[in-house]
């Protein structure tokens, strides 16, 4: 492996790496627009041009640091006053051209203009007397439903192009004219419209890319970011949720190699939608005998469902409805409370969504499901009998014919006439996906004696509950996903819940702590160290020490399509 | 100066337009020679002969080829560089038009001594005359089985295209042109790779300009010492074409050994017009930085013009009297490659145009002090920075208009107007 030294320090990387990320590796910052590292190396914006010696023998040119692999007894600097000056020129020909109207740009705050020119740049302008390039009539084009275009402020680094080629490979966006009239377009008759497109907003070093649903929300200083993981299916793309005060103002990818690498989906960015849109659950609601509701506290509440738990069993089965929504430590409480009323009676209902592919590099992860942790949330026990002997033959999706008619599923319950056998039926929760808002379904999961939900979300389902209790979404909870590869990642919070609302895994622990007293107090880095301790796929790790990149989970066979086996079984198998 | 002209022989004789014609000057001997020589030694031979590349850089052609990976296990190819488009060069259409064997011969023995099977030649779109030519003695030298699937009976396959440029000046650098030839967008490419790794199609290819390959044939037939023992000195050898036009009584292309004086070859073309006085003249085209009168007896090789701080480029003369404004033709210099700029990197997109408003605003009198460093500034941003020659390029005349004609600014700044007469031609000037 060749050594560089770079401002004195010398790093070894692998044949063929660049400068710039050379640099990185030795915390040598070499600015740069047009290189990104998913995209063909073009040279283009020049600003990473750089001093290269080797042997001691000084280059007479420049050299570009994106388009210079490293060599043996190459020495780069990036401080010397050639350097900077160039960096100060390119930085004066970027800008010359440039609007410069930050105050109304979106990108201002996260721009890679303002941050170069305040690291590399002069303060003063010499482009006093000529006239600006700008592209009339080009300032606000819709390129597609996602994004919009504005040509003055691009500085035509094509990352964007090259992207639409190389990681979308749709290929709409091209560069017409040439020289300085070059310009950044969608071909005739094409329009910016991949799953992907967002992308190229969160790609695009300057304002000149704007995404039509951040458009104008908010100033990125403003904004308080926070690690999390997208819920728009189960691919589990890594994000940083962007909010002020509470208010979600956008997702962006957060870089994850293993998962989805620099991009995300424009579904998933569109997903923290559903918490303004749909209505929020803010109190414990009650319904009484007589059918009048009143709001109240959690105590009262808890009370009542533990109360009627106690005295199922006479009246009928004791169900629990899951979801793909619930973090892995809510799901394993949830089945312990399962569990400790004897309920085979279990299941994670799960939408089946378009197929989102994200591209990384080892081919991509496809989301078929609409929800974050159905893999999760079924191997923690939210699966029809997890509790019992289990037939292996039945396959572990819930969905295959059953021969052993007592058990209720998600199928059953949803689809078929389960609900009405239950005396209890616990739903978590009561945004599980689309049959939350059928009124079909609704209806036959009414049809339980006591029906019992858990949720954000004021859907139709909560409406009709007995009692409705009002959780935090994932924006407000700490918590563990597994995704579609069976890879385990953590999310934190990103503000705290409204006041009423608690989290679920706090509610689930209230509620098991009336059963039996050990299990009161329970915060989720609690939980899964227990679900560590107990479930063989997860032994070793600790919430403490997660990856950033998260855990893979040592799954047999682990495909995303596979059959479940059961946390019991896997030992064996290992 | 009795100098036997070489690559202009066939000028005049429009017999040599067919190939019968041209085999009755020596046409395809020299093919015929190398097809018996190992590829090695055609390489050797013209390394010997220091043959030099005749599009405007100057790398020696023998170097270049020998920078070709050996092996048979990617295709190579050989592109002929005929995108003749900057302003002032017209001697590889003179070359195309009347000996287009001459050409089709060289390319077939530097396929042969590259081991390429397919070579296209990129011609400038515009240049229909000389398409349609070589298309035809393309079809000749076919039908003779002089090119196609063994070429004069030697096993060897070679095929031969042209191949239709379609107006852009940066189809001209040779990683733009690969672009171009591959149906892309013509832009340059970042180097490394080099077109000898990594060419046209992914592949090893041989860029030249029609000129150099044109030299080859002759060096084949009579040997690298006679090549040789024409030019200035080891490393500028053989003849040279010098397309002199702008104010000279007969401006053409003229064919002279390489490294003649500057007044030698204002002679040969009836000397200034009119009896003018000489001002200034462009030794390379556009891209070479002008020289001063006083620097008439300058020979015109590769080495001395870069040592006089120009560029021999592709010997494209260009001649400017004393009614001619510096300023004025820098600025339309400066149009010429702001206009040709691909775009692609920052530089010279934004450093052309800025020099071109720069240069237009001095023109029309709005100059103001400190123009001439600021100019010289941009130019310096430019120039070494951008990602292929047509930045330095762009730089080259307006680095040269600051350095050696300082008064002329700022006798543009103090009069706030041009203080020569309107052209009478080209009204709006720039």
């Amino acid at each position: 492996m060749p050594k560089v030294t770079i401002n004195d320090r010398t790093v070894e990387v692998e044949a063929g790496t660049n400068l710039i990320e050379a640099g990185i590796k030795v915390g040598v910052q070499i600015p740069h627009y047009c290189y990104h590292p998913r995209l063909t190396v073009v040279g283009q914006c020049r600003m990473c041009l750089v001093e290269v010696s080797v042997n001691g023998k000084k280059m007479p040119k420049l050299q570009a640091g994106c388009s210079t692999p490293v060599a043996d007894n190459m020495e780069v600097r990036t401080d010397t006053d050639e350097v900077r000056d160039a960096q100060a020129g390119m930085m004066e020909f970027f800008l010359i051209n440039h609007p410069l109207d930050c105050p109304i740009c979106d990108q201002a705050g996260e721009c890679g203009l303002q941050d170069y020119s305040f690291k590399h740049g002069v303060a003063f302008s010499r482009f006093k007397f000529e006239d600006k390039r700008t592209y009339p009539g080009r300032e606000r084009i819709p390129l597609g439903p996602n994004v919009i275009l504005n040509m003055n402020r691009c500085i035509q680094c094509t990352r964007c192009v090259r992207f639409t080629h190389e990681v979308s490979q749709t290929g709409e966006l091209g560069f017409f004219n040439r020289g300085a009239r070059t310009e950044i377009g969608t071909f005739p008759g094409k329009e910016l419209d991949n799953p992907l497109s967002t992308c190229v907003v969160d790609i695009c070093p300057v304002g000149a890319l704007t995404s039509t649903r951040f458009r104008f929300a908010e100033r990125v200083f403003y904004l308080d970011k926070k690690p999390s993981i997208c819920t728009g299916c189960d691919v589990g793309c890594n994000i940083t949720m962007e909010h002020r005060r509470g208010n979600i103002k956008r997702y962006k990818p957060r870089f994850n190699p293993e998962v989805n690498d620099y991009w995300m989906c424009d579904y998933g960015r569109s997903t923290f939608e559903r918490y303004k849109s749909v209505p929020r659950l803010r109190g414990c609601r009650v319904r009484s005998e007589d059918g009048t509701e009143t709001i109240g506290g959690w105590k009262e509440a808890l009370d009542l469902v533990h109360r009627r738990l106690r005295q199922r069993t006479s009246e009928g089965a004791v169900a629990f409805l899951g979801s793909g929504n619930l973090t892995n430590e809510e799901a394993w409480l949830f089945s312990l409370l399962a569990s400790y009323v004897g309920s085979p009676h279990r299941g994670t209902p799960v939408d089946l969504g378009a197929g989102w592919t994200i591209p990384n590099l080892k081919g991509g992860i496809t989301g078929t499901e609409l929800a974050p942790n159905r893999r999760g949330a079924e191997m923690l026990g939210m699966r029809p009998s997890a509790g019992e002997e289990l037939d292996e033959t039945l396959g572990g999706d819930g969905s295959n014919g059953k021969e052993k008619a007592p058990v209720l599923d998600q199928d059953e319950l949803l689809l078929g006439d389960g609900a009405s056998k239950c005396a209890v039926l616990v739903v978590c929760d009561s945004d599980f996906g689309r049959g939350a808002y059928t009124p079909e379904v609704v209806e036959r999961l009414r049809r339980a004696k006591f029906l019992v939900v858990f949720g954000w979300a004021d859907s139709p389902l909560a409406k009709v509950a007995d009692v409705a209790l009002p959780v935090a979404t994932h924006a407000e909870k700490d918590g563990t996903f597994v995704n579609a590869e069976w890879r385990v990642q953590r999310f934190v919070a990103a503000f705290p819940a409204p006041a009423q609302v608690r989290s679920t895994v706090e509610a689930l622990s209230d509620l098991l702590g009336r059963f039996d007293p050990k299990w009161a107090g329970l915060t989720p880095e609690k939980v899964f160290d227990r679900i560590a301790a107990d479930v063989p796929a997860f032994v070793g790790l600790k919430w403490s020490t997660l990856p950033a990149t998260g855990a893979a989970l040592q799954v047999p066979g682990a495909n995303p399509i596979m059959s479940e086996t059961t946390a019991e079984t896997m030992p064996e198998v290992s | 100066m009795a100098f036997e002209r070489v690559l202009t022989r066939n000028v005049g004789n429009r017999d040599a337009l067919t190939l019968d014609g041209y085999k009755k000057t020596g046409g395809y001997e020299a093919l015929a020679k190398a097809l018996k020589m190992e590829p090695e030694a055609v390489i050797e031979e013209v390394k010997k002969s220091g043959l030099r590349g005749r599009g405007g850089a100057g790398f020696p052609a023998g170097m270049k080829w020998g920078f070709i990976p050996k092996g048979k296990d990617k295709p190579k190819y050989l592109v002929c560089n005929a995108d003749e488009s900057e302003p002032g060069t017209f001697k590889d259409r003179l070359l195309m038009e009347h000996d287009p064997h001459q050409l089709i011969e060289g390319c077939a023995i530097c396929c042969w001594a590259v081991h390429a099977e397919t070579c296209y030649i990129y011609i400038r779109g515009e240049y229909t005359k000389a398409a349609a030519i070589l298309e035809r003695a393309l079809k000749e030298a076919y039908d003779a089985r002089i090119l196609g699937n063994s070429a004069m009976g030697s096993g060897f396959k070679l095929n031969m295209y042209v191949h239709r440029g379609a107006g852009a000046y940066i189809c001209g650098e040779e990683t733009g042109m690969l672009e171009s030839l591959e149906g892309k967008r013509g832009q340059p490419r970042v180097k490394p790779p080099f077109p000898a790794v990594v060419g046209a199609f992914g592949a090893p290819t041989v860029i030249n300009n029609v000129e150099t390959l044109c030299n080859v044939p002759h060096i084949i037939n009579r040997g690298a010492d006679w090549f040789k023992s024409i030019g200035t000195d080891e490393r500028n050898t053989g003849p040279k074409l010098y397309a002199i036009s702008g104010h000279v009584e007969r401006p053409g292309t003229y064919e002279h050994p390489i490294g003649i004086t500057f007044r030698e070859m204002l002679e040969a073309a009836g000397g200034m017009w009119r009896q003018g006085q000489l001002k200034a003249f462009i030794p390379g085209g556009a891209s070479a930085p002008l020289l001063k009168a006083s620097e008439i007896d300058i020979k015109m090789d590769f080495d001395t013009v870069a040592k006089a701080g120009s560029m021999l480029g592709s010997a494209a003369v260009i001649v400017m009297d004393e009614t001619v404004c510096m300023v004025r033709s820098v600025a339309r210099l400066a149009k010429f490659f702001n206009h040709e700029s691909c775009g692609q990197c920052t530089p010279c997109r934004e450093g052309t145009n800025w020099m071109e408003l720069l240069l237009k605003r001095l023109e029309h009198g709005e100059g103001r002090e400190g123009d001439a460093m600021l100019l010289k500034s941009v130019a310096g941003n430019v120039g070494g920075n951008s990602l292929c020659a047509l930045g330095d390029a762009a730089v080259g005349p307006v680095k040269s208009l600051v350095e050696r004609f300082p008064e002329e600014i700022e006798a543009h700044i103090r009069e706030r107007r041009c203080p020569f007469p309107e052209y009478r031609y080209f009204k709006d000037g720039v």
